[in-house]
């Protein structure tokens, strides 16, 4: 468990697992053969650059994060799906479940920190990110759901 | 005999003589038509599909079907409406009697002054009139004009189909055809949305008239494969079909099999007149036999080019011949079509996959152009724990396994995942091979993206759909599949107004023991015989080819079609693609 001593070293913390996810994903981009999935895991990765530019706008002196605690729906298909190795010819189905598996474990990262800690401004930002969390891997799952499982 | 009465009424009426005509003593009082009087013309715009048979029918050509603002074209809709001519009309009301959708009616009001001539032209519906809301007047009757009911197609009882792939249509006699074909109104809606824009109503006058080979020459004008379509065919045409508004739309795809049903082969090149071809000297090569290879074959052909089929497998038809159970499409149907392609000339090299066995950067260098017809044979795993064990197969490669005639040991219980055709397929296969079948589907049945008539055909098989359910392990034995555990799913709406989502409710857990689980999820496109060279050039929208309206893909002199292009995912569609792909090639290469 990482220890913060402050609000803006949750924020450091949350700009760089962004900043590692781009990477990861600019990587992967590299490695695939379809011109289509490299678009794809470069436009994944151009978002993670944006929650990064996102959360280095949160001013964390104030009480207020911009981000807000709401219900978002989950589907729960990065729970039941299996672990996808990276690999060359990976299809358009690894892709989205290995993007789903990572939100969901960023989402999990979050709550979890948010439960251990009882400053309630630091668990409120943890919970906001959490939830943008949960909206990526939303996303990811809702095209799951329709390109992949289409006759499911 | 005659009374005293009888001689002198007739010259009571000479009463009459000097009174003024009650349209000048009194011309402005109204006097109401009788409750079922035909007067002036309304029409439901929402409810008119603008097929034009009240037209068809106006002995007087008193109806015109003209393009109307804010009604847009649309599938089972013209955009047209009727506009009625006054100077024409004999308010006879066949126009109503006929209308397919019973949109069309005509209200009591029976006076009507204008000055301007042209006012008595007039759009029904979109011109206002005040009568619009008169709710009396001549409405389409209780009879009707075209029978509503289809001709019954005979089919093999559900209690006979276990243990056998015989064919369960048996097909229309002359005398059911025919009266099957009486019902059409030849609208030509159908036309619009078949995607091959075949020309129904005249296949089916043809059938109507008796006359098999004009049949035949509009089938294949636009579909080389009628035999396969009269089959299995998605009929997207029957759903749009006029007379399917008041009743049961025309068995479309029943008329097309009975045409090509009644033609033996070898009159075929003599009735389509194929019985010699230029050669124009220019070389196409098509990989992969599907529906839209064998069109795009005989298209090029028949104009002079020389045609080369590459297949991986060892017979032509692609999904049709591997996918397509026998009991829906006998296996003989195939291979006459398909021999009727070699008959005119078209070459197909069996059992070479591109890629491994000739590379595609040889075929690309040695023909003029090259057609891309590989389908989706590489299936999506469901990529659930336990997927690896035996026991757990693929839709596809499992009815690839019977088609071939082989022996698959299924065991007696099977689950089944998905709810598309290709599941469905599976399911009553493994039902013929005596097991207890189970479909898991995510959604509710009425979102299954199957046909109705082939969910339909489950159930009267004895398929067990088990609805809104998520599997989420499959659970093993040394090795092999022993169960599958599965949570029940709630559907929550999409806020976005997209598809209900399904939704695993926590604590719903459960286990039904199986011998084997089909996954028949979907599928991908093998780009895999692709070098990186041609790959990078190719674009591609979610695993589907990119193509323009020639069905040209961003490769230089490479065209595609079938289900690797379009999102239909049928046969029809597949062999439309390959037409237009023809006659794009042949612009490219000879104009």
């Amino acid at each position: 468990m990482e220890n913060f001593n402050s609000p803006q070293e949750i924020i450091n913390f949350a700009i760089q697992s962004e900043q590692e996810a781009h990477d990861f994903y600019i990587e992967l981009a590299g490695l695939v053969k379809f011109n289509e999935l490299k678009v794809i895991l470069e436009q994944f990765a151009a978002e993670e650059l944006g929650h990064k530019t996102k959360l280095s706008k949160i001013v964390v002196d104030t009480e207020k994060t911009g981000l807000t605690a709401e219900s978002v729906l989950d589907m729960k298909m990065a729970d039941y799906t299996v672990d996808i190795q990276t690999k060359p010819d990976m299809t358009y189905q690894d892709l989205l479940t290995i993007a789903m598996k990572k939100e969901k474990k960023a989402f999990k990262l979050y709550t979890d920190l948010a439960q251990k800690i009882t400053d309630q401004n630091i668990k409120e930002i943890f919970l906001g990110l959490a939830q943008e969390e949960a909206k990526h891997k939303l996303r990811f799952e809702i095209e799951y759901d329709e390109y992949i499982l289409r006759d499911n | 005999m005659m009374n005293l009465k009888d001689i002198l009424s007739p010259f009571s009426a000479w009463r009459n003589l000097l009174k003024e005509p009650v349209t000048i003593k009194d011309p402005l009082t109204e006097r109401p038509g009788a409750p079922r009087y035909r007067g002036f013309h309304k029409n439901d715009i929402e409810k008119c599909i603008g097929c034009g048979t009240c037209e068809t029918i106006c002995e007087n050509e008193a109806i015109d079907l003209v393009a109307v603002a804010n009604v847009d074209t649309k599938n089972g809709d013209s955009g047209l409406r009727p506009l009625v001519d006054y100077g024409r009309c004999c308010w006879c009301a066949l126009c109503v009697d006929v209308c397919t959708t019973g949109s069309l009616t005509m209200s009591n009001e029976y006076t009507w002054v204008s000055n301007d001539p042209e006012d008595f032209r007039y759009i029904p519906g979109v011109d206002k009139k005040e009568w619009d809301n008169n709710d009396l007047g001549w409405k389409k009757p209780d009879y009707t004009l075209i029978p509503t009911e289809r001709m019954d197609m005979e089919e093999m009882e559900p209690s006979e189909r276990e243990g056998t792939f015989l064919e369960i249509v048996r097909g229309y006699s002359r005398a059911q055809a025919e009266k099957e074909a009486d019902r059409c109104t030849e609208c030509g809606l159908c036309v619009a949305t078949c995607p091959a824009h075949m020309d129904i109503p005249g296949y089916i006058r043809a059938v109507r008239e008796g006359d098999m080979e004009e049949g035949l020459r509009l089938l294949y004008e636009t579909n080389p494969l009628p035999e396969i379509c009269g089959r299995v065919c998605t009929h997207r045409c029957e759903e749009v079909c006029a007379v399917g508004h008041s009743g049961d739309p025309l068995a479309i795809r029943w008329l097309k099999r009975y045409i090509a049903d009644q033609v033996p082969f070898e009159e075929y090149k003599r009735i389509l007149g194929i019985t010699s071809i230029e050669e124009n000297g220019k070389k196409v090569g098509i990989i992969g036999a599907g529906p839209s290879g064998l069109s795009a074959a005989y298209y090029l052909r028949i104009r002079g080019f020389e045609v080369t089929i590459y297949e991986a497998k060892s017979k032509g038809g692609g999904m049709t011949m591997y996918g397509i159970p026998k009991y829906r499409l006998p296996m003989n149907m195939l291979e006459s079509e398909i021999g009727f392609l070699e008959e005119i000339g078209v070459k197909f090299v069996y059992e070479t996959r591109v890629g491994e066995d000739i590379s595609f950067d040889e075929i690309y260098k040695k023909h003029d152009a090259v057609f891309v017809g590989i389908g989706f044979e590489k299936p999506y795993k469901i990529n659930i724990k336990g997927e690896e064990q035996k026991g757990a197969l693929q839709a596809i490669s499992f009815l690839d396994d019977i088609n071939k005639g082989k022996k698959v040991d299924i065991g007696k219980k099977v689950a089944i995942v998905g709810g598309g055709n290709v599941a469905m397929d599976a399911a009553r296969v493994a039902r013929r091979l005596g097991a207890e079948v189970y479909m898991l589907y995510r959604r509710r049945v009425e979102d299954m993206p199957a046909d109705s008539e082939e969910i339909h055909g489950a159930y009267e098989e004895g398929v067990q759909i088990i609805p809104q359910t998520i599997p989420v392990e499959i659970i093993g034995e040394g090795g092999k599949v022993k169960s599958i555990q599965y949570l029940m799913a709630e559907m929550v709406p999409d806020e976005k107004g997209g598809r209900p989502k399904p939704v695993p409710i926590e604590g719903s857990e459960q286990v039904l023991e199986i011998d084997t689980l089909i996954g028949a999820i979907g599928q991908e496109a093998d780009y895999g015989f692709l070098p990186q060279e041609y790959l990078d050039k190719i674009e591609t929208n979610r695993g589907r080819m990119l193509v323009d309206n020639n069905n040209k893909t961003t490769l230089d002199k490479v065209y595609a079609g079938g289900d690797a292009v379009n999102k239909t995912a049928d046969a029809i569609s597949a062999i439309a693609d390959g037409h237009r792909a023809a006659d794009a090639i042949e612009r490219m290469l000879l104009v």
